[in-house]
Parts: structure tokens; C-alpha cells; sequence
């Protein structure tokens, strides 16, 4: 083997005494991509952002090249060849793709008048490099997440990188859509850009890394490669124990009564003619790719969608659409899909965001009953096994899998008919992903009903008793839970062929 | 993470307290530095210049009252996330309301009659014009600067078109002596404390708005995230609207404070208190980003500024240097605060 490309040496990096790295020394030769593993806050992204110049470690070195680099600043990553492509999307939605792209060194006519043809043909141009084709001309904010994405490769291949680095790229991408990245990064491999690939998700790091450097609790614990690279090694690695693969509990119960009757069910331009009906005790999968209308159906069903027109009913009950009181107190809830946006309030305290929902039950003498509140939060914190330093710790100091654990709190101290999840362990790590599966299946094991929304097909095909399918807005098949499997999912997902 | 270890765990400190003592200490910072001055000014046998009862009340408090009861007010506005510039139109308009009624009835006339009509054309008015900001707000979408731009324009508008006379009461006429000499002006031990008073039952209020009400989580909540406050069940609109309503009630109270106080209104009545009102909030720790500030903040921050203000007179510094000052230290305070927020989070991360 080379001498090698990318040397970390003896990395350290603590956020205000909390160690995110200890004395991490790690390798990576020319051209390797290189996955990077852990659970949230094995501090793999961390690792990243170093090498990107984000974060600067307080001890230890790093070298490029046989190179000693410094990096004080994004800026000088990028000058050192370094680019990242992070998982929080960052664009100007109001502006074009090509003035986006362009960002901070935009073409000029005379000195200062923007040279508009020259940056729309440098963006072309860009787009091109990865072999995309977009119109440069639509505004970023008209985009789908996986067009944005794929406009932000761009911009990183366009700075001419000898590193890249992927932090979480297919956390929002539906299956093809990944399947498209994952090509694209094959070809820029092909170039010779050695790539860092930070994700949760197994199967594609088999596929696109030539090895994995395993990380928890913020030390380096192994690299494996080639043949070693199976899913119990690398969970082993990542939790220092063998895990049992999960098989869902409530399908002992028969399904009881059935909770939720949706009839002809359309909002116009997000889903039409909608029909299918939920049992207590049920996991319904929704699959499809990003924008099929699945989130659009949940958020109408909670009340969100003023649009949407049909028949909604809940225990033999109609319900009015449009308001999410209405839906709420007829015991509907919805986990939503943008956790940080719509789950929770980041910077208020884990108890407060529990006690939300149940808030005008909370009282005493007119005043907010803070015991009752310490009780519940206390309750779900023990039950959901949330880690945080205190219920009174604000939710933007946990992990993502332990903030989704505090908006399911939410919902179960509410209580109600149906819960309704949506992408509920995205951005999630291996450890919580587990627990929160577990929690779900539990809940509709008690009688829930429960709707799961998810772009990841395993944890659909895990988790359902039966899948319903949609592809532009219409349901477009349903599979029981004998028959599932990815293939005959992804199919109906795509449209290439009917099941029946 | 593991179970903390007992020891090393960083006690918990609300955010919101930290940020309370913080200001204190400026507080008492600048109380010390201006006493010690205050001492050693004053000539020999006459009291501190700065430490005296008169200084601290008629120099201070009063002055300051109606900074700080607006203040609370446009806090509670700011942790939802907006913004009220209109209050010091509205704190006009309500004390010229409450002219134009007082002055009809006798200067002798019975405490129970000129008192109830002093709270309540004044309170009437505030709470109306709140109304009509959360309502424009809240029914047609709009952004709440603009919003309270243009009824900032509209209510001191009227309060220039509305009454007979630029002054009120009327040439001639005097406001009953049961709301302003025996109550407002109210002497107790040669002082008049009552402004003082009534911004002090306005923090109580405005704590436990905060802390202690559903609403007040609800206020925190909205500020904090909208969307998720939404997804949650809560009445977004109607928590607005309750908001700008006591900003609104707050700006009135504070116009009949300054009435009774005075014993007059004018059309020109507290022009320009909107911006301190709003830096006193913010150096009193208010987030304009929404989700954070206290009553007690407001307090605070009304407070430093009074203080400079007053120390400005203390220390015979040139008055024209006055805005100066006053601007430097809302920029000091509030970068202060931002460096001791990225220095919370580096260390809670």
C-alpha cells in the first residue's frame, strides 16, 4: 500500500468540555472512498468537518499529501482541495440554480455589472461536469431535495477537489434518487477524487466505500474492508455488541376494529382519489418516492391541507377536514416528516415539548401545573430511554434520534387513535432507529393505530402489516406483508410494472 | 452518553436566570460607579448625588416607568417572534383619550368615578389598538414591522387630528384632582412613588404571565418555532392576537401613567419611546429571532438605561452626547449577550 493521502493523527476535539473526538489517527490512500461510521454523536461527522475546515480540533494533526494542513476556515479547505457536501441543504431558494451556483464569484461585465449569459453557461457547464442536466434558469426553490443535492455536488466538483466529502447525502433522497447519486459518485471515483462517506445507512456504504473506518463515542474503533464488510460486523463495531435483526410484535394480535376510513380523498395538485382503511392494532406502510403524496395525505388527514376534499372517518365518525384541532381532539396525531421545522421547538427545554400537546389539560388553579409536567416528562424520558442531560436540557442539545424520541413523547402523552409517522428515523442512528422501531411496534401491539410513512424500504417491509403503494399522487397498489419484499415495492414505487 | 457521574454534571441554570444576573450585575456595576462618583461629588454634609431618595425616584423610577411598562409589553410581542413599533403612538393616544374624558368631569369629583374612567378610557383605547395591530397581523398575514409601521403612522395621526387642542385638558380646564394629585402624584414620606408602583405590579404581571401561565409557555412556544407550535395543536393566531393585545393594554397603561403624572397629554406625548422601549427589551435579553426574553429582563434593561441616562446628568456630561451614549451601550450590551451565548452553547454542545 502507498504511503497514504489523508493522514488524521491523534485528533481530539471537545465542544465546551463534552469530547466529540479522542485521539483519533486514521488513513485514507489516494483515491479510496472511504466510509465513516457510527452512531450520532460517534462524532463522524465531526471527522468531517475538520477535514472541511468547519471545526478545528484542539489537538492532534492532519495531513494531505504528506502535507501538514491547518484549516482555519472553510476557505482554506477549498484552497487545500478539500469540499464538502453537507447534509443541511444551504442554497438562496429565491434565486436560480445558476446564481446559487455561482455564489460569491459571480461573472462580471465592466467591472461590476453581472455578466448573466457567462454564469448561466459556467453553471451548464458545472452540471455538465457531473453529467446533469438541469435548467439552470428555474429558481432553487422550485427544485425537488434530490435536484438541490445533486446542485450541490455540482458546486462541490466545480471548486476541482482532490477530497470530497459526503456528509449524509441520501438522509432525504427516495430509493431511485439515491440510486442516482450512488452513480454519480461511482464516476467521480473513476476521476480519482478521493471521497470521505459519512452515512448511517449500510447498504450503500458497501456499495460505494472500499472500506469503513468505524466510529464510537468519539474514538476510532476499526476499519473494515472488502469481504469483512457485513451489516453484523460493522453493528457489532458500532455498538460493541451483537444485535438481534427485529421482528415485529404486533402481528400476534389479529387487527381489531377498523379506526380510520378514508373515501375519495383529493387535493388538487398533491394526491387524488385516495381509499384505504386502517385497523387498531395495524401498521400501514406508505411507500413512494419523495413528492408521491404520502406526507400530503398525512398532513390532510391532521388537518393541514385546507384544499383537500373527501371523506374522512374516524370510528364509524366523520371527520371535518382542515383543522388540526379537529383532528387532534378526535385523536390524530401526526409525528412529522422535518423534525427540526414541525417536530419540535429546538431551543425550549425537552419537558415543555412534551407537555405541548396537553397543555390546556395541564393545569392547576389556572396556572401551569409544573409537577404534573415533570411527571410526564419524567415517565417518557424512562419509558423512551431519552438521553439528555435533564427533561429541562433544551432539545437542540440531544441527538437526532433522542429529539425524535421527545416528539413521540409528545403525541403518546396526548394519546389518541391514530398515530401517524413520517420519515420517523431519518437522521437517526443505528441504537435509537432500534428503540424507536421497537416503540412503534409496541404502540400498535396496545392498539394503535398506526400510519408509517418512510422512504426506507426495510424499515417499511419490517415494520407494516401491509404496504400501501402511491406514485403521483394515487395509491397505486397494496401489498400484504406475506408478500413484500424491496422488489415488488420499488416496482410499484417506479411504475414499471403492476403487482396484480 | 452514560449516566452522568455525580460531580462533574454542570448544575442547570434556565438560561433565561443567567441572563437576569448578568444584567444585575451591570446594574450594579453602573449603581456603584455612579454612587462612588455620587459621593465623592457631593459637597461636604449634602447627600450622595447620586444615592438619594429623590434622585432614585423623580431621577430614576419614574421616569422609567413608562419605558418599562411598554417594555414588558413589547417583550412578551418579541418572544412571539414580532415586533410592536406603534406604542409610543398608542401610549399618545391613550393619554389624550384619557384627557379628553377626565377633563368633562369636575376637579373635585369622587375618587371611585374619576379613577374607574381613568383606568379604563385609557386600558380601552391601548387594548383596542392592539387589537387592530395582532388583528391585521393575524387575519391578512402581514409582517408585524409593517404592520405596526403604519398603525405607528396612524395612531399618532389621530392623536394629532382627534383632539380640539394640541394640549389636553383644554385651556382653562385641569384634570380631577382624585387621579392626578391624590393618586398618581400620591405622596408617601415627601416621595411619589406610584409610577414606580404601577411598573412594578407590571413585571409581577409580566412573570407570571411568562412562567407561570399556559398562555406564557404558549407565547415561548410560538417564538421558538411556529411550525412545530402549529403541528402541535396550538391556536397560532389567537396567542398572536392575545400578544399584540397586551402590548397594546401595556402602551395604554403607561399613557395614563404619564396623564395622571403630568396632569396633561399632548400630541407630541412619548414620539420616539418606541425605539427605547424596543432597545430596552433587547438589552433586557428579548431575541428578536423570537423565544427568548423575560419580564424581569425588561425590567433589567429598562433599568441600565435609565441609569446611563441619569448618570449622564450625574456626571455633567454633555446632554448633546446623550444619544450617543445611549446607542453605544444597546450595541455593548446586546454583543455582550451574544458572546456570552456562543460561549453557552460552545460549552452545552
Amino acid at each position: 500500500m502507498s504511503a497514504p493521502f489523508i493522514q488524521f493523527r491523534s485528533i481530539t476535539k471537545t465542544f465546551g468540555g463534552v469530547a466529540a473526538l479522542t485521539d483519533v489517527t486514521l488513513s485514507i490512500p489516494r483515491g479510496e472512498c472511504h466510509g465513516l461510521m457510527g452512531e450520532n454523536g460517534a462524532g463522524k461527522s465531526t471527522l468531517g468537518k475538520i477535514l472541511a475546515g468547519i471545526h478545528k480540533p484542539e489537538k492532534g494533526e492532519m495531513e494531505i499529501d504528506g502535507h501538514l494542513h491547518v484549516f482555519s476556515s472553510p476557505r482554506d479547505a477549498l484552497a487545500a482541495g478539500v469540499a464538502m457536501v453537507h447534509q443541511e441543504l444551504a442554497f438562496c431558494p429565491e434565486l436560480s440554480v445558476a446564481e446559487n451556483l455561482s455564489m460569491g464569484r459571480y461573472p462580471k461585465k465592466f467591472g461590476a455589472i453581472l455578466d448573466r449569459a457567462k454564469m448561466n453557461a459556467q453553471a451548464e457547464e458545472l452540471l455538465a461536469a457531473i453529467g446533469v442536466k438541469l435548467d439552470v434558469r428555474s429558481k432553487m426553490g422550485d427544485l425537488s431535495t434530490a435536484q438541490e443535492q445533486i446542485v450541490q455536488i455540482a458546486a462541490a466538483v466545480g471548486t476541482n477537489p482532490r477530497i470530497l466529502i459526503f456528509d449524509e447525502p441520501t438522509s432525504s433522497l427516495s430509493a431511485p434518487e439515491a440510486e442516482r447519486l450512488f452513480e454519480l459518485i461511482e464516476s467521480l471515483k473513476v476521476r480519482g477524487i478521493t471521497m470521505i462517506y459519512v452515512s448511517h445507512r449500510m447498504p450503500e456504504l458497501f456499495r460505494l466505500c472500499d472500506k469503513i473506518s468505524i466510529l464510537r463515542d468519539g474514538r476510532y474503533v476499526g476499519e473494515l474492508s472488502g469481504p469483512e464488510m457485513t451489516e453484523s460486523a460493522v453493528v457489532r463495531m458500532m455498538i460493541g455488541r451483537d444485535v438481534e435483526s427485529y421482528f415485529p410484535n404486533h402481528l400476534d394480535g389479529a387487527p381489531g376494529e377498523i379506526v380510520l376510513k378514508v373515501r375519495n380523498l383529493s387535493s388538487p395538485g398533491r394526491f387524488r382519489e385516495v381509499n384505504f382503511e386502517l385497523r387498531a392494532g395495524e401498521i400501514l406502510g406508505f411507500a413512494g418516492l419523495v413528492g408521491a403524496g404520502r406526507s400530503e395525505i398525512a398532513k390532510a388527514i391532521f388537518g393541514l391541507d385546507p384544499q383537500a376534499k373527501g371523506h374522512v372517518e374516524l370510528d364509524g365518525k366523520n371527520l371535518p377536514l382542515g383543522s388540526i384541532r379537529t383532528s387532534l381532539d378526535a385523536g390524530i396525531s401526526l409525528v412529522p416528516e422535518d423534525r427540526k421545522r414541525q417536530g419540535c421547538i429546538l431551543g425550549m427545554a425537552c419537558s415543555a415539548n412534551i407537555s405541548m400537546a396537553v397543555l390546556p389539560a395541564l393545569t392547576k388553579a389556572g396556572m401551569l401545573d409544573r409537577t404534573r409536567e415533570k411527571q410526564i416528562s419524567e415517565k417518557y424520558f424512562a419509558e423512551l430511554s431519552i438521553k439528555a442531560a435533564s427533561p429541562e436540557a433544551p432539545v437542540n442539545s440531544l441527538s437526532g434520534g433522542n429529539q425524535q424520541k421527545v416528539v413521540l413523547a409528545k403525541w403518546l402523552a396526548k394519546g389518541g387513535r391514530v398515530l401517524i409517522v413520517d420519515e420517523p428515523t431519518r437522521g437517526v442512528d443505528v441504537g435509537a432507529k432500534a428503540a424507536i422501531h421497537a416503540l412503534i411496534d409496541q404502540l400498535a401491539r396496545q392498539g394503535l393505530a398506526v400510519i408509517l410513512i418512510s422512504s426506507e424500504l426495510p424499515e417499511l417491509i419490517n415494520l407494516s402489516s401491509r404496504v400501501i403503494v402511491m406514485r403521483e399522487g394515487r395509491l397505486v397498489g397494496e401489498i400484504p406483508r406475506t408478500q413484500l419484499d424491496q422488489e415488488s415495492v420499488l416496482r410499484l414505487m417506479a411504475g414499471v410494472a403492476s403487482a396484480n | 452518553m452514560t449516566a452522568p457521574v455525580a460531580g462533574t454534571r454542570p448544575k442547570k441554570i434556565r438560561s433565561g436566570l443567567m441572563q437576569e444576573v448578568g444584567l444585575a450585575v451591570v446594574v450594579v456595576l453602573l449603581a456603584t460607579i455612579l454612587g462612588v462618583y455620587g459621593w465623592n461629588d457631593a459637597a461636604p454634609g449634602r447627600p450622595n448625588t447620586f444615592f438619594n431618595v429623590d434622585n432614585l425616584i423623580d431621577g430614576i423610577a419614574t421616569p422609567m416607568s413608562y419605558y418599562a411598562i411598554m417594555a414588558i409589553g413589547v417583550t412578551l410581542v418579541i418572544i412571539t417572534g414580532g415586533i410592536d413599533i406603534s406604542v409610543g403612538s398608542v401610549m399618545a393616544l391613550s393619554a389624550l383619550g384619557g384627557a379628553a374624558a377626565l377633563q368633562t368631569l369636575p376637579v373635585d369629583a369622587g375618587a371611585f368615578h374619576v379613577l374607574s374612567l381613568a383606568f379604563v378610557v385609557p386600558l380601552a383605547i391601548g387594548l383596542i389598538c392592539g387589537l387592530i395591530n395582532g388583528g391585521l397581523i393575524v387575519g391578512l398575514k402581514l409582517h408585524p414591522f409593517i404592520v405596526t409601521l403604519g398603525t405607528m403612522s396612524i395612531f399618532r395621526g389621530l392623536a394629532n387630528v382627534l383632539p380640539a387642542e394640541k394640549t389636553l385638558p383644554s385651556a382653562g380646564k385641569q384634570l380631577p384632582t382624585a387621579f392626578t394629585t391624590n393618586f398618581m402624584r400620591l405622596e408617601i414620606g415627601g416621595l411619589q412613588p406610584m409610577p414606580l408602583i404601577i411598573m412594578l405590579i407590571c413585571v409581577a404581571f409580566g412573570w407570571f404571565y411568562l412562567r407561570m401561565l399556559i398562555a406564557g409557555r404558549e407565547t415561548y412556544a410560538i417564538g421558538g418555532n411556529e411550525e412545530a407550535a402549529r403541528f402541535s395543536g396550538m391556536r397560532v393566531g389567537w396567542v398572536k392576537l392575545r400578544t399584540y393585545s397586551l402590548a397594546g393594554l401595556a402602551a395604554g397603561l403607561a399613557g395614563m401613567v404619564s396623564l395622571g403624572r403630568f396632569g396633561t397629554a399632548s400630541t407630541s406625548t412619548a414620539s420616539g419611546y418606541e425605539l427605547t422601549v424596543i432597545a430596552s427589551a433587547v438589552v433586557g435579553g428579548a431575541s428578536l429571532i423570537g423565544g427568548r426574553g423575560t419580564a424581569i429582563g425588561a425590567l433589567l434593561g429598562t433599568l441600565i438605561i435609565a441609569l446611563i441616562e441619569n448618570g449622564i446628568i450625574i456626571l455633567r456630561l454633555a446632554q448633546e452626547y446623550r444619544l450617543v451614549i445611549i446607542g453605544l451601550a444597546i450595541i455593548i450590551a446586546v454583543s455582550l449577550d451574544r458572546l456570552s451565548s456562543i460561549f453557552r452553547n460552545r460549552s452545552s454542545h
